[in-house]
């Protein structure tokens, strides 16, 4: 009996989903719950079952009964909202949509896919180095002198582990210039290279995280001069922060290149100006810009590949010359007008109300 | 390192036409960034940022030096007006000679110094009696607006003779000195002392420290003066003292005692030992005029390492090739010259290597082609301040900064990579792209840190990678797993009920004596009531869907819940952790190594398919995949079996059937869904 209620079930719910029309969906319903219908005839059958299997075998009876009325009512409303669908509806569009889900990429991810597809478009390269590294890729090899303070244990950290004999101490990497000499060993020339990665240092406080990323751009090569190093940086703040903003290089002074470079943006609150226009009483006075120094705010650094780098990357520095810059995921997207967030750590907090306003 | 100065006080020391915000703006692009210029009484103050190379720009007189090499190229008349300190000096050497430890002379005051040449490059030091005093109005107000407190005119000057000429100087009260008598050496390990701002100190050993002979410290060398030697408002006669210290020594004493004093900063990055016996003639003209000061012993200079001159050369075309566009000889000179850096230019070989393709023997070479070859080398005399300067890449940024950045042009590089683009190997494509699945599926991506604290550490200590110098508890272990960090995430965001959260990143494994292994990890937690492992699963499904790849699913043996599988290989877990809260972790680099781009085209049905829901009953014990694959058995005209409901023991399946030969007929259903209710009857079960 059981059985034969399931075929049932299942043979009038698959003639229902198949039905076309209203009529079909009639002659269905005579054929299974019609006075002398399947259904109807099995039920009346249960009466004779032995007493103690009759109310199992009832309710199944019912439960078939039930479903096959749904499946009716259903399909005989979808039918005829077909009909219907053309008709004007009152519609309160007012009332909220129903929404497919949507998340949030964390500010970091958008700002690295931003910058990825600048650099693509120049034709760099995307590569991802250790993140735990030998002390040799990240300090000897780009030219730090063996006491330089970056290399003290105050400012860089250091992993429990036996020092290498030639490659130094293991650290967690403090910067993404630690790809270079890696890229340069590759062997294959030009190089153009946009190494982006987690970087270290212990430093905690508004505007420094334990954990950060920076992006690396390195460009190697015959005839590679400042000029591209500008040309390079250009492009990139115009893309980046807009047509309207504009970049410069200033002298600095880093280990890994020479000459090198800070690069400053022109401010995007003040438009470079270094100054606001500020309403106080009935008068509109001058005021200084918060945000920069004299209308520029300092992106990062970069120079022109010093030539023992190039040396320890197997690279002949008479024929080649290449330019570097390595500047801060978090620095570059606090710098994009509209996002000034006052304390850094928050990025890396995961307060759930920060993150899902992005 | 940051530096104030007073406009009237550089102007001393600089004759120029040009306005503070034209010195500032100058500066700042060609050499030492001028931050900031603010309004000081009737004066004005430049807030000066010095790189770590350049600390003769730390000085008065350096920056006027500076600036008067800079300002021409702008269009401005700017002269250096060196101060009269070789005058001075002169003077000091007429008047006293200058006398070594080898000739004493018949002074009223003896002092005995005796030098480590190890530690210290040079000492210059003399003894005068004094009256202490407030200093004048104009060096207080130098001192102050520079951020240097203004004490008394002893003190002041050492700070004073500092700031103008760039050599930190200190000023000992020779009578509580005692002895006559200093020894230069390194502190051994546990020696105390107390600095004059009346700290004390416990010396870690091998600090520059200067002794009175008798085993007392009376100074921590080129760092801060001591509490027992410190000139007092009782001071009548002082030692004035200029040493020229190791910088490494430097700044191991200044970090690890924590003591950052200017001098120590200066020190620590290594001052042109020449400037001290200027600083000390300085000093002495000053307490001679604002101290009533008198000399009453001998100068001692005692100076072991004297630096050599360096020459360094410069080929005219490396020069263009870095720079980029061509600078004349001319404007080459005028720049080098201004910098005191003694320009000569010659004719030599190029050092540059010819390109590849014009390889010629040297026998073959023709006199014209030898002749093109040999190029102008520009020659340097480097002057002892400019420390800095070491190989021609120097010289090149030197004539270049001068010269003026602004001044070239932006021009786009021109190398392009010859690789073809392989975006299906390319891990950070897959990364994207499975990012942006999450997010358009309703999950929020968090970062955490790579560094966990022993809580959140899974696995054994021994084996973890451990920071040896951690900043604070919470990040000490190099992680191995991401969910704990979810974890802690969903944990502090408790006022969420629902939360789908997810992250990308590395884990790290001991490698031996290697470096450790880096592994990306793909990780995800759904929180919200009633969720179940089949709510996770979904979206791993989903994920391969997405991909090309196809998971399976093993019962996990540690936990409730799945392991995950590509072919053979266990690249995962899902793991249900209450009825609130259902984890995911993935290999990344192992789904972005099956992932693929490559689609396959079946051909589309001619007829149309045939739809049933079947309900059967079956044992709990024999699993719905096994079911599906005896029900798609039955006959190859089932083409798709899903489980649509399950109640105890009933289990309903939604089928489709189709034939590519012609349309199906409810016949036809009919005898193959007898063979499935059959099938089912007794089942065997797979392995």
């Amino acid at each position: 009996m059981e059985h034969e209620l399931m075929n049932i079930k299942n043979n009038a719910v698959s003639l229902i989903l198949d039905a076309k029309t209203i009529d079909e969906l009639e002659e269905i319903r005579i054929q299974f719950l019609g006075r002398s219908g399947t259904l109807t005839q099995t039920m009346k059958e249960i009466t004779r079952l032995p007493k103690q299997e009759r109310p199992e075998i009832g309710k199944l009876a019912n439960e078939t009964k039930k479903i096959i009325e749904d499946a009716l009512s259903q399909r005989i409303e979808t039918l005829s909202q077909q009909k219907v669908s053309l008709r004007a509806k009152k519609l309160d569009v007012t009332e909220p949509g129903v929404r497919p889900p949507l998340g949030h990429l964390h500010l970091i991810t958008q700002a690295i896919e931003e910058i990825t597809t600048i650099f693509s478009n120049l034709g760099f390269t995307k590569v991802r180095y250790p993140e735990i590294e030998w002390d040799y890729y990240a300090f000897s090899a780009v030219n730090f002198p063996e006491n330089h303070p970056a290399r003290d244990d105050w400012e860089t950290f250091f992993i429990r582990q036996e020092p290498h004999p030639k490659k130094g101490p293991v650290i967690l990497t403090p910067h993404t210039t630690s790809g270079q000499v890696r890229e340069m060993e590759k062997g294959i020339l030009p190089i153009k290279m946009l190494n982006l990665s987690k970087c270290y240092r212990r430093q905690s406080d508004v505007s420094h995280t334990q954990m950060f990323h920076q992006f690396e751009g390195l460009v190697v090569g015959e005839g590679i001069s400042i000029t591209h190093l500008k040309g390079t940086l250009d492009y990139f703040v115009k893309s980046y922060f807009g047509p309207s903003r504009v970049s410069r290089i200033r002298p600095y002074h880093f280990q890994f290149t020479e000459p090198s470079f800070e690069v400053d943006v022109s401010c995007g609150v003040c438009n470079g100006t270094g100054t606001l226009k500020q309403v106080q009483g009935d008068k509109e006075v001058s005021v200084p810009c918060r945000l920069c120094k004299e209308g520029w705010l300092e992106m990062g650094g970069s120079g022109m590949v010093h030539p023992n780098v190039l040396k320890y990357g197997g690279i002949d520095p008479k024929k080649y010359t290449g330019f570097a810059f390595g500047w801060g995921v978090e620095r570059v997207l606090m710098m994009k007008e509209g996002i000034e967030i006052d304390d850094l750590r928050l990025l890396y907090s995961n307060n759930l109300e920060f993150l899902e306003q992005f | 390192m940051n530096v104030k100065i007073l406009d009237s006080w550089l102007r001393e020391y600089l004759k120029t036409d040009a306005k503070p915000k034209e010195i500032a703006k100058d500066l700042s692009l060609t050499s030492v960034s001028i931050e900031r210029t603010e309004k000081w009484n009737d004066d004005l103050l430049y807030d000066i940022e010095v790189t770590t190379n350049r600390p003769d720009l730390m000085s008065v007189v350096g920056l006027a030096r500076e600036a008067s090499a800079v300002l021409p190229q702008f269009g401005k008349k700017a002269m250096f007006a060196a101060p009269p300190i070789d005058v001075i000096s002169n003077e000091v050497r007429n008047l006293q000679g200058i006398s070594r430890r080898d000739a004493p002379r018949n002074d009223k005051v003896k002092l005995e110094i005796i030098n480590n040449p190890e530690l210290v490059n040079r000492v210059c030091a003399v003894v005068m009696e004094v009256t202490v005093k407030p200093s004048p109005q104009q060096i207080k107000d130098r001192l102050e607006s520079s951020d240097i407190r203004s004490l008394n005119n002893l003190i002041d000057i050492t700070n004073y003779v500092m700031r103008t000429i760039g050599h930190p100087a200190h000023v000992f009260d020779f009578d509580r000195l005692r002895t006559d008598k200093l020894i230069i050496r390194e502190s051994k390990k546990g020696e105390e002392i107390e600095t004059l701002d009346g700290k004390k100190h416990i010396l870690q050993g091998g600090d520059i420290v200067a002794d009175d002979g008798k085993g007392r410290i009376v100074d921590l060398m080129g760092i801060m003066g001591l509490e027992n030697s410190v000139v007092t408002d009782q001071t009548k006669r002082i030692l004035f003292f200029i040493d020229n210290n190791d910088p490494v020594k430097m700044r191991k004493t200044s970090i690890s005692l924590g003591i950052r004093s200017e001098a120590a900063q200066l020190n620590e990055k290594g001052i042109d030992p020449e400037l001290a016996l200027d600083a000390l003639s300085y000093g002495i003209h000053l307490y001679e005029k604002f101290a009533d000061g008198k000399i009453i012993s001998e100068i001692i200079d005692i100076y072991p390492k004297k630096p050599q001159p360096k020459i360094i050369t410069v080929a005219e075309k490396t020069l263009e090739k870095v720079i980029g566009v061509h600078i004349s000889e001319k404007k080459i000179v005028e720049i080098l010259t201004a910098l005191n850096l003694n320009p000569r230019v010659t004719l030599g070989r190029n050092e540059v290597s010819p390109k590849a393709d014009e390889v010629t023997t040297p026998e073959s070479e023709d006199p014209d082609k030898a002749q093109a070859r040999m190029t102008k080398m520009i020659k340097c005399t480097v002057p002892t301040y400019r420390r800095d300067l070491t190989i021609p890449e120097d010289l090149i940024e030197e004539i270049a900064r001068i010269y003026g950045y602004h001044n070239l042009p932006s021009v786009l590089p021109p190398l392009v990579s010859e690789e073809p683009l392989q975006v299906s190997h390319d891990p950070f494509f897959w990364e994207t792209r499975l990012k942006h699945m999450l997010k358009y599926w309703g999950f929020t991506e968090v970062y955490t840190y790579s560094m966990v604290s022993e809580e959140l550490l899974e696995g054994p200590l021994n084996e973890a990678v451990i920071l040896k110098n951690p900043l604070d508890a919470d990040h000490v272990y190099m992680r191995r797993t991401l969910v704990p960090s979810l974890l802690q995430v969903i944990h502090e965001n408790k006022a969420y009920d629902i939360v789908n959260i997810f992250e990308i990143a590395n884990v790290y494994e001991k490698n031996g004596e290697d470096l450790p292994k880096e592994h990306r990890i793909l990780a995800g937690i759904v929180k919200r009531t009633n969720v179940s492992f089949y709510d996770v699963k979904g979206i791993v499904e989903q994920l391969g869907n997405d991909l090309g790849i196809m998971f399976s699913f093993k019962v996990a043996k540690e936990s409730v819940g799945a392991d995950v599988h590509i072919e053979k290989e266990k690249i995962g877990t899902i793991e249900e952790l209450d009825d609130e809260i259902v984890d995911f972790e993935l290999s990344f680099e192992k789904i972005a190594a099956h992932a693929t781009l490559k689609k396959k085209f079946i051909p589309l049905a001619k007829y149309p398919p045939i739809v049933e829901d079947l309900t059967v009953e079956i044992s709990e014990e024999i699993s719905t995949g096994e079911i599906i694959e005896i029900i798609k058995k039955q006959s190859p005209l089932i083409r798709r079996v899903t489980l649509l409901d399950k109640y105890k023991n009933r289990r309903t399946f939604h089928i489709i059937y189709q034939s590519d030969e012609k349309s199906l007929t409810t016949e036809d259903i009919a005898e193959i869904r007898k063979k499935i209710t059959a099938s089912l009857q007794n089942p065997k079960r797979h392995s």
